[in-house]
């Protein structure tokens, strides 16, 4: 049986996508983390923009 | 403990419920498993490890699952868990109570397989089985007693409880299964039918240490 | 697999040089293993080509009772200490753990359509385990699904324990159950390989290893973040 090297490249082709999968979904979380974060910063500014400004401005942007 | 034990059984035998259910189910179970064949051959002998321990299997979740819905409907649990009972006895309590259940069952099963599958010698493996039953029992009291307290107050712990509990179980149906076809129907292979015993005593060991380990926790608020 | 750096103030979320360093071993070892089993290694003499499946299929089993080990142990931290931190590192573990277990059935199951011709074999104790251990550990997310908080990590623990005690069950169970097994690479004396495969197969087993702690820093690190994030966010609402 020196046939099936398709199986071979299938079994790894297997264990990198899906390896590659898990860590997409981990980027997809540190991605979404990140994007929190620039929210929480644009917030951060308006109101400081507020307070030397006028009045404070009440912006709920995070959910 | 030994009143608690008495205060399963007392609830139990008052009515009479789970384990006449049980005994049903597990006979209703036999007959669809053999329908479930898709033959007419009355010589079902190869299969007979697996016909009982599934059925005992499943009997075991119904059985296990419903072994604390009456505390937990009644109120009885909340009292007992704030006497100044050590969570270990009733965790003994418990899983002598499954282990009566099962035996109750078990006594009904074991010879009703014989009669409906088995065209070959059995009753004189009648005592083997027996053996491994008991230990099996034993397996299925410890492990389902941790598995039913996890399940007890999550949402859906109708669902939630053979989910935890039969992968678990696997390994017990594997080794009764076993040890009943070493034995039933013809030549017994002792050998064989010692090395599923023990298994199911390594089992027994270790699940009780887990649960001997564990089950303060299970039980903290 | 590198973290994007998060903040720029002062509160610096630990484990990011960890994540980033273990990220970058695991990478280059996971590559390296793959060119060493497919280009360097030797042909197998009996089973040619589809003997190297065993390296990543093996190594990826054993890392992933690595994983549950992990779990288990985080589990009792967790029961001693109550910290979420062990409750985080136990259900990372197991997540990882799980994926690697699903990893060994579908190779095993292509590694039977390879040498026996069929997808699924129950003779053979390797993918009958697997499938309980995959089984075992669904369960656990299920589990962590239909409780809540503090009930939640308690029972999370528990269970990881209790499914770590049934895995050598499940493996002793189907092996007494088999006299006739799988091709044994393993002898119980030790390696029944020439050197350079077993050389290519201690390099894939590093590399899986490594690669289960660096996904668990990074899942850390995100959980880390994503907990430093939340009490940012409440300190700003009660502002």
């Amino acid at each position: 049986m020196s046939g099936g090297a398709q199986y071979v490249v299938a079994a790894y082709a297997v264990i990198w996508l899906l390896v590659l999968a898990y860590v997409v979904m981990l980027a997809a979380r540190t991605a979404r983390v990140g994007r929190q974060v620039e929210a929480i910063t644009r917030l951060l500014d308006r109101r400081e923009a507020g307070k030397s400004g006028a009045e404070p401005e009440k912006t709920e942007e995070r959910a | 403990m030994m009143a608690l034990v008495r205060k399963d059984l007392r609830l139990e035998l008052r009515t009479r419920e789970t384990i006449v259910a049980m005994v049903l189910f597990a006979i209703v179970m036999l007959a669809i498993l053999q329908f479930g064949f898709g033959t007419r051959d009355d010589d079902l002998t190869r299969f007979v490890g697996g016909l009982m321990w599934v059925t005992l299997a499943f009997t075991a979740v119904l059985g296990v699952g419903r072994s604390y819905v009456a505390e937990r409907e009644q109120r009885v649990l909340d009292g007992l868990l704030v006497s100044p009972v050590p969570r270990t006895v009733m965790l003994g309590a418990k899983a002598i109570a499954i282990f009566l259940y099962m035996t109750a069952v078990e006594v009904v099963v074991i010879p009703l397989v014989g009669i409906f599958f088995v065209k070959g010698p059995y009753w004189d493996a009648i005592g083997w089985i027996a053996i491994a039953a008991v230990l099996a029992n034993t397996c299925i009291a410890l492990s389902g007693t941790l598995f039913s307290g996890l399940a007890l107050f999550t949402r859906a712990r109708d669902l939630i409880f053979p989910v935890l509990f039969l992968p678990a179980l696997v390994p017990v149906v594997i080794a009764g299964a076993g040890a009943t076809h070493a034995v039933a129907g013809g030549p017994h292979d002792m050998s064989e039918w010692r090395g599923y015993c023990l298994f199911l005593l390594a089992y027994a060991i270790l699940f009780s240490l887990v649960c001997v380990a564990t089950y303060d926790a299970v039980f903290d608020d | 697999m590198t973290p994007s750096s998060t903040t720029d103030g002062p509160a610096r979320i630990p484990g990011q040089r960890a994540a980033v360093i273990w990220g970058t071993i695991a990478t280059i070892l996971v590559v390296a293993s793959t060119i060493g089993v497919f280009l360097i290694a030797p042909e197998d003499a009996d089973q040619g080509i589809i003997q190297r499946i065993f390296y990543f299929h093996v190594a990826i089993a054993i890392a992933s009772l690595v994983a549950f080990a992990v779990a288990c142990v985080a589990g009792i931290l967790y029961l001693r200490t109550r910290s979420e931190r062990w409750d985080d590192v136990g259900e990372a573990s197991i997540r990882i753990g799980l994926l690697f277990s699903v990893l060994v059935v579908i190779t095993g199951s292509i590694w039977a359509k390879a040498s026996w011709g069929t997808w699924w074999v129950w003779s053979d104790p390797r993918l009958v385990t697997y499938l309980i251990v995959v089984l075992v550990y669904a369960a656990y997310f299920v589990l962590r699904s239909s409780a809540e908080d503090d009930r939640k990590m308690r029972y999370s623990a528990i269970y990881a324990i209790a499914g770590f005690a049934s895995v050598p069950l499940s493996f002793y169970s189907v092996r007494v159950a088999e006299s006739f097994v799988h091709p044994v690479v393993f002898t119980s004396s030790g390696a029944n390989m020439p050197g350079t495969m077993l050389w290519w197969f201690v390099m894939s087993q590093v590399a899986m290893i490594a690669l289960f702690i660096a996904l668990l820093e990074v899942d850390l690190l995100g959980r880390r973040s994503e907990r430093a994030l939340r009490r940012l966010a409440m300190r700003l609402e009660s502002a």
